[in-house]
């Protein structure tokens, strides 16, 4: 074969997996719930494209004072944004995308080079490239307004960024595949990655709350990175910008050479994991034998007080999917990282800006018990998700589909249960105890809001399921018509827990707050045990978009 | 004596959209019976076997499990049957221990009888030496038959197997038969579908084969055999192209079913190009 017929085969190939992508993102809206998913991803479009434009006004803005004032060196603040946004948001979000596995297109006859920039075409064509793609030009515009002479040079040095941020992205996705392709050391990612997460949450609080303290360690840490950023890919392009700008071209050559070496050294290791792909490297658990002993002993079931065995077996299937998950452990114990960031950052300082909380320090308990069921609604609101081809077992077996939904409503209100005595010691620990007046209300809020979120939650969990992996992390989310309606519940439900709260302030009593919502909770509860009475038929109605939904590979 | 069958459909019919998938398909399958459902690759086989186990609603017509409507009383008749489904229904992130004594309890046994025949299960099933391994890190051959345990822990008077042999080794395959052979032997009925002819014909008494959502053959397999040859000229019985035996020997299943369905191999006469 001749080496135009290679690259006429290769450009064949690269138009075929560009026609899947779209066929993919077409088939998608093709489900029962197209439309709806249509609507939700216009909504999602729009708010990307808000983003997008509005951020790359600003950052337009921005590097347009920056230049103009004479500190092109502050460029740094607008790409080091970039730089994170564009390696973040993909881990978090890539429910936006339709990627395909791209170790299945190994099967076809791919050559290398066409397997690595169908690697990168994945990256160059997901919605926050786009959007990170608007405020580089942002940036472009601003410093070519307030300096033509250095557009071109801007240019280069931004595709440059832009070409580091694609590669460094698909690394990482690269890297993590590979650590996430076997389930415990899946589930050590995910763990040091949400640990990870939550140490760079912690970061401002604690500068915060040691600054106010003077401390020189934090003096000595910010002396040295900021240095450091200076030689790290945002720091380098902002200066290879900078010293353009100031006149110092071979400065800002060298600057530009070593963001050049970075896209180099990522992409070797870039090429390394992709080469091992390419080669057909097996990592499957299934060849892998345990060494455990036999276990022999007979170990029964739960039981559930008052409840049937049905029940009481898949509360405990439940509780157990649970305790395996290791990110969705990690999720469940953020109320308490977030009163503890509450309390050395925001709260720490309010104490002397006026901040609300300070004035009303009982009110971090209501705080943490509704954000306990906020966090809850990613278990409720798809609590099918997880079982995925199990849900036909549910069909096949001889039990009513409002036993199943009761006994995961069960897991559910049992967690919030114990977070919310957990919120309340946190509270108590660290803000002194709650008024019993307030607990009693914020107690009989969440009577009000758990039946509602239960019944949006079991209804959108059979009209909209979506199949979750617990193990994995970070690549998965609920549909996004779920995630629109629960957004929706969730303001209504706050909004009432507000008014009632806002009432009880208003006359200085806090049981009149705890009446509202305690009368509201009956409302709910019936409205909830009502909804369970519909289940089994809507479950059977369903049956079909469940099954195909849960049960694709 | 006719025994009233274990099950019966009468008109079942499934359409998506504008294809029937399964049309006016009336099956009788009686009690004790092993009963092999066979067809080509998207006849209606495992549309069905979804129907017949509740996992899929008929577009019209009537399915009677031991004598019971099973759209009147479905949860009834799941207590009494056994499913594998084609997906297999497993709970990935259970321990197969974890995952019998929840099934056994889901078709309400007590925790004692749960965990009891779990125990027994996992060790006929040879399954029992990895005890802390999740369903999702077991082979294709653990899951089938962790996924046939599940089904049969309740005793069931009726097992619906979709295709229980796909990806099973042939040891594995031989614990499976001799666990089939013994429920029929107790009075059990079995449905199966399989693509695998030769198994099906060493187990199954019965036969009913489906193509483009019509049943065209239902009967024993004597029954069928000679419906067959009954329809075949001698001149097409004696030619080898179905890959038939020489004239006098019985005809084999795998004959039957190419002949009812109109199958013949034709790669050789077809795709001239392939080296």
């Amino acid at each position: 074969m001749t080496e135009l017929d290679h690259m006429s085969n290769r450009r064949g190939q690269l138009t075929a997996i560009a026609w899947l992508r779209w066929r993919l993102f077409v088939n998608s809206l093709r489900s029962s719930r197209g439309v709806l998913e249509l609507i939700s991803r216009i909504v999602i479009s729009f708010a990307f494209a808000v983003g997008g434009l509005g951020g790359g006004v600003g950052m337009a803005v921005m590097a347009s004072i920056f230049i103009s004032e004479g500190k092109p060196e502050m460029l740094a603040v607008l790409l080091w944004p970039v730089f994170v946004f564009w390696q973040v948001f993909p881990i978090m979000a890539t429910a936006f995308t339709n990627n395909p596995d791209s170790t299945d297109l190994l099967r076809f006859p791919l050559s290398y080079r066409s397997y690595f920039l169908v690697r990168m075409a994945y990256g160059a064509f997901d919605p926050v490239t786009a959007l990170v793609g608007l405020w580089s030009l942002g940036i472009l515009a601003g410093v070519g307004f307030a300096k033509p002479a250095v557009l071109p040079w801007t240019l280069l040095v931004l595709l440059l960024f832009a070409a580091f941020n694609l590669l460094f992205m698909q690394m990482t996705f690269a890297w993590v595949e590979r650590w996430l392709a076997q389930r415990r050391t899946r589930e050590i990612m995910g763990v040091l990655f949400v640990l990870l997460m939550l140490s760079f949450q912690l970061i401002g609080p604690l500068m915060g709350h040691f600054g106010k303290r003077a401390r020189p360690d934090v003096q000595r840490f910010m002396d040295v990175f900021v240095p450091l950023q200076g030689v790290l890919p945002p720091g380098l392009a902002a200066d290879a910008i900078a010293q353009a700008v100031l006149s110092r071209l071979m400065v800002g050559l060298s600057s530009l050479l070593l963001l050049c070496a970075f896209v180099l050294i990522i992409g070797y290791f870039l090429h390394v994991r992709l080469r091992a792909q390419y080669r057909g490297e097996n990592l499957s658990e299934v060849a892998a034998v345990s060494a455990l002993p036999r276990d022999r002993s007979l170990r029964p079931g739960w039981s559930l007080p008052g409840f049937t065995a049905p029940v009481a077996a898949v509360f405990e299937k439940e509780t157990r999917y649970l305790m395996r998950s290791g990110p969705m452990l990690l999720t469940l114990i953020m109320p308490i990282f977030v009163l503890v960031i509450f309390r050395l950052g925001p709260m720490n300082s309010a104490r002397h800006t006026g901040f609300p909380f300070a004035r009303t320090p009982d009110m971090a308990f209501p705080s943490a018990a509704a954000y306990t069921l906020l966090i809850l609604t990613n278990l409720v609101y798809n609590s099918f998700g997880g079982d995925a081809g199990g849900i036909q077992f549910f069909y096949a077996s001889p039990v009513r589909f409002r036993d199943i939904a009761l006994a995961k409503n069960l897991t559910h209100a049992s967690i919030l249960a114990i977070e919310t005595v957990l919120a309340w010691i946190a509270v108590s620990v660290l803000y002194g105890p709650p008024a019993l007046d307030v607990t009693i209300a914020a107690l009989t809020g969440l009577l009000f809001a758990a039946p509602v979120n239960f019944l949006a939650g079991n209804l959108l969990s059979l009209y909209s399921p979506k199949k979750l992996d617990y193990s994995s992390f970070g690549r998965q989310r609920a549909a996004q018509v779920t995630v629109l309606i629960s957004f929706g519940v969730q303001l209504f439900v706050v909004g009432v827990g507000v008014g009632a709260f806002w009432v009880g302030r208003h006359y200085g009593n806090f049981w009149i707050a705890s009446a509202i919502l305690l009368l509201l909770a009956a409302i709910s509860l019936s409205a909830y045990g009502m909804s369970l009475k519909r289940i089994d038929d809507l479950a059977l109605a369903r049956r079909e978009t469940l099954v195909a939904e849960l049960c694709r590979a | 004596m006719d025994l009233a069958p274990t099950i019966s459909t009468q008109s079942l019919t499934r359409r998506f959209g504008e294809l029937v998938a399964v049309d006016n398909v009336d099956l009788r399958v009686a009690p004790g019976q092993f009963f092999g459902f066979l067809g080509p690759n998207g006849a209606g086989k495992s549309t069905t076997i979804k129907m017949l186990t509740g996992l899929l609603a008929p577009s019209s017509g009537r399915i009677e499990i031991l004598g019971l409507d099973l759209e009147r009383n479905p949860v009834e008749v799941k207590r009494q049957i056994g499913v594998v489904p084609e997906g297999m229904a497993l709970f990935g992130r259970l321990t197969g221990s974890e995952f019998l004594n929840f099934a056994g309890r889901m078709y309400g046994l007590d925790r004692e009888t749960a965990a009891k025949r779990t125990a027994e299960l996992l060790d006929f099933m040879q399954l029992a030496d990895q005890p802390k391994k999740l369903v999702a890190d077991y082979s294709h051959g653990m899951q089938k038959k962790l996924a046939m345990a599940a089904a049969v822990i309740h005793g069931p008077k009726v097992l619906f197997l979709d295709e229980p042999f796909e990806g099973v080794d042939a040891i594995a395959a031989g614990t499976l038969k001799t666990m089939l052979q013994g429920m029929i032997a107790r009075g059990a009925t079995i449905f199966l579908t399989s693509h695998v002819l030769e198994i099906v014909e060493r187990l199954c008494s019965h036969v009913a084969i489906i193509h483009q959502g019509r049943l065209v053959a239902q009967g024993s397999l004597e029954e069928l055999r000679a419906g067959v040859e009954a329809h075949t000229p001698v001149a097409t019985r004696n030619s080898s192209d179905d890959g038939s035996s020489p004239s006098g020997e019985k005809l084999t299943l795998e004959q039957i079913f190419l002949r009812t369905v109109g199958g013949t191999r034709r790669a050789e006469r077809e795709l001239s190009w392939l080296g």
